[in-house]
């Protein structure tokens, strides 16, 4: 692989991983909070999973890089400003209600299908097994996400006009998951990731039926993709500042 | 005030293709396809899992040994008339689980029990729970990967992953600074 390769694809996949992490992040806030116990075990498990996937990709980022698969996860996570994350700004966003996390989780699912589909079939091998392995797992987080959008969309007037306050909100951000990154389309034209243009045809066409069927109405028009992944809400500087509380205690010290 | 409980459903739970489903506990759930989502969160983390049935749990008819006892068992049934069939579940200990040990086809609940009992023994059983077929729900053989498959291979859930030489410990075993 091309040196500059090696470097646009770790950029790609910390992307990915920050994303997932973010999002775990997010999901652990509701640990002991969900409105129901068996529903607060599924919600941590979800977060657990998608805290896995992140260490997977930037695992694989550090491989890219020639640096330790041991060391580089923990630096990328516990010793990297807010500033130079580029997670996409929905996954930062505080938790809201939980209409707003369960809706989030799935357009967040949703995605993930679609792409790890598509990533499977890389050409770089590490990248593909990752995909193909995460994406069972995935398929497991949009059954029970899913699940549930359907019921709270379909459940009563006041779970539908909370399903659809958050979908207002979420779905122009929601966008930014398939945004052309940079070198995105060297690393396309190589066979390394698939195209994003046709990832976000495919993610509207599938969450359209899910969320048409919810009786949730996807937002009037076509909100354009919002600004790149370096910029952020004010809301990640808090999320990681509370992350890396304790790593910051005492720098590179084992724990 | 309304109770806003969500229903129980009993969890069984099938660790080898070759053991019998055993009872796992019970999950709360609105329905039948959540409780299935539920059941799997809540009891198949780690441990080995081919399969998985839920049953709402006011729909099993349960009769004990000492009850046995006590009380006359419905007749044996005269024909085949409309008879449904009733997976038979049997605990054996105290602090044992049902086990699935097999069905029975009978008109009723209670017919099932009474056959239940006169079909598998008393001999060591304390409880016997049946309940129709047709309202458990379960996972099928093509979902096993996605539902269970992930669970055997997640070492970054168990504590041990994080070599946690933790932190605290270190401060703790430090000298203490001068103000």
């Amino acid at each position: 692989m091309k040196a500059e390769h090696r470097e646009s694809l770790a950029n790609y996949l910390t992307a990915l991983g920050d994303d997932e992490l973010i999002l775990a992040h997010r999901g652990s806030e509701w640990a002991g909070h969900a409105p129901i116990l068996e529903e607060d075990i599924a919600f941590a498990n979800l977060a657990l999973d998608e805290l896995g996937h992140a260490s997977t990709w930037y695992r694989l980022a550090a491989e890219l890089l020639n640096e330790d698969p041991e060391r580089h996860p923990d630096a990328l996570v516990f010793a990297r400003p807010a500033s130079e994350f580029r997670n996409v700004r929905m996954v930062e966003l505080p938790n809201g209600d939980w209409a707003f996390s369960m809706l989030r989780q799935y357009l967040f699912d949703a995605s993930e299908q679609i792409r790890l589909s598509a990533l499977a079939s890389s050409q770089y091998p590490g990248l593909a097994q990752a995909a193909a392995k995460i994406r069972t797992e995935e398929l497991y987080h949009l059954r029970h996400t899913s699940a549930w959008v359907r019921r709270l969309g379909l459940g009563t007037q006041q779970s539908n006009r909370k399903m659809q306050a958050a979908l207002d909100l979420l779905y122009p951000d929601a966008l930014q998951l398939f945004a052309e990154s940079a070198s995105e389309l060297e690393l396309a034209q190589a066979g390394f990731v698939p195209q994003p243009d046709g990832l976000l045809v495919s993610w509207k066409s599938y969450v359209r039926q899910d969320l048409t069927a919810s009786q949730l109405r996807i937002p009037d028009g076509e909100p354009s993709a919002p600004a790149g992944r370096s910029e952020h809400t004010p809301h990640l500087e808090r999320l990681v500042a509370d992350m890396q509380q304790v790593a910051r205690l005492e720098a590179g010290v084992d724990w | 005030m309304r109770d806003t409980q969500w229903p129980r459903f009993q969890v069984f739970h099938q660790e080898h293709p070759d053991r019998p489903h055993t009872n796992a506990g019970a999950v709360h759930a609105p329905d039948a396809e959540l409780a299935l989502q539920n059941a799997r969160d809540v009891f198949v983390r780690r441990p080995d899992c081919v399969s998985l049935w839920v049953v709402p749990a006011d729909q099993i008819l349960s009769l004990t040994a000492e009850e046995i006892e006590h009380t006359d068992l419905p007749p044996a049934p005269a024909g085949n008339g409309d008879s449904q069939r009733y997976l038979v579940f049997i605990k054996r200990t105290q602090v044992g689980s049902h086990e699935h040990v097999g069905a029975v086809a009978a008109a009723s609940g209670p017919a099932a029990l009474g056959e239940a009992v006169r079909r598998f023994g008393t001999a060591d059983a304390l409880v016997w729970w049946v309940v129709s077929e047709s309202l458990i729900e379960r996972t099928e053989a093509a979902e096993v990967g996605s539902l269970f498959g992930p669970a055997k291979d997640k070492p970054y859930r168990d504590q041990a992953f994080y070599h946690t030489t933790t932190l605290m410990r270190q401060i703790r075993g430090r000298p203490k600074q001068e103000p």
